[in-house]
């Protein structure tokens, strides 16, 4: 299985963009989606607060719950980067060891 | 020497590869149960929401209180079972939060992101059925109920489905 340095690189770029195409598009759906649901709910609240529907205690509450979804909007997304990364890492390795003979 | 040259780097990086050890495991295994529970309560949650649109009456709140026990109960056990699963350990994933604490962020542990969606979810129909029993429910509280409980779903249906690698 002998290959040389060019071939090498070609593939580890071929399996690199071909996990990180596929989850980046992932990642870019949920940002949006999650970007535009946070905007709307602090309209929400705003409004509710504006014509009495949320009172004090309610604030309270959906403030918090605004800090924690935006707080845990990127913890999401961390969490799918470490995905992301066990992927290319393990992809990687495998073909590494494959190009050098070794079964895993 | 030519070829030392050239091929420095590739052997700089099998070497490493060799010497971390093949398979790296950076994020907790994917559980099809906690997939198919979270899907089956965040429908009921829907329709939930769906039925007391508009708003509620504190009146008529014993019709409700049994579905927001269910719900509740349904997003606390999510929570329990999401946290059970084991934080992978291994050298990269030691490595990875050394990086991390190095640039003042937190380290990847046993919180997964979808563990607290289900505790705050769980935590918003809990708020939400007090709120029902002391005073009822006001058309926009409840759009920001609902809104608060869908950001939190879609967090974690998005992180669990994406564990399946």
């Amino acid at each position: 299985m002998a290959q040389d340095v060019s071939t090498i690189i070609t593939s580890i770029k071929e399996i690199a963009s071909d996990i990180l195409e596929k989850d980046i598009s992932t990642v870019r759906g949920f940002s949006e989606r999650q970007v535009e649901a946070i905007a709307k709910q602090t309209v929400i609240i705003q409004k509710g607060i504006a014509n009495g529907d949320i009172d004090e205690d309610l604030r309270e509450f959906f403030l918090d719950g605004l800090e924690a979804m935006a707080l845990n909007f990127v913890n999401t997304l961390k969490g799918i980067l470490m995905v992301t990364l066990e992927k290319l890492w393990n992809a990687l390795v495998n073909f590494l060891y494959k190009a050098v003979g070794v079964v895993i | 020497m030519n070829f030392l040259r050239f091929n420095l780097p590739f052997i700089a990086l099998l070497s490493f590869t060799l010497f971390i050890g093949c398979q790296a495991t950076l994020a907790p295994a994917y559980d099809q149960a906690i997939v198919e529970k979270v899907t089956e309560s965040s429908d009921l949650a829907m329709r939930f929401f769906a039925e007391v649109d508009g708003g509620t009456s504190s009146e008529s709140f014993a019709v409700r209180e049994p579905v927001y026990n269910v719900l509740i109960g349904a997003f606390e056990s999510l929570k329990l079972q999401a946290k059970a699963r084991p934080v992978p350990e291994n050298v990269a994933l030691d490595k990875i939060n050394e990086l991390l604490r190095a640039k003042g962020s937190s380290a990847i542990s046993g919180e997964y992101p979808s563990a607290f969606a289900f505790e705050k979810i769980a935590e918003t129909f809990r708020k939400m059925k007090q709120t029902d029993r002391e005073n009822g429910i006001k058309p926009l509280a409840l759009q920001a109920f609902k809104g608060q409980v869908e950001i939190f779903l879609d967090q974690a249906i998005t992180y669990e489905s994406f564990l399946k690698r």
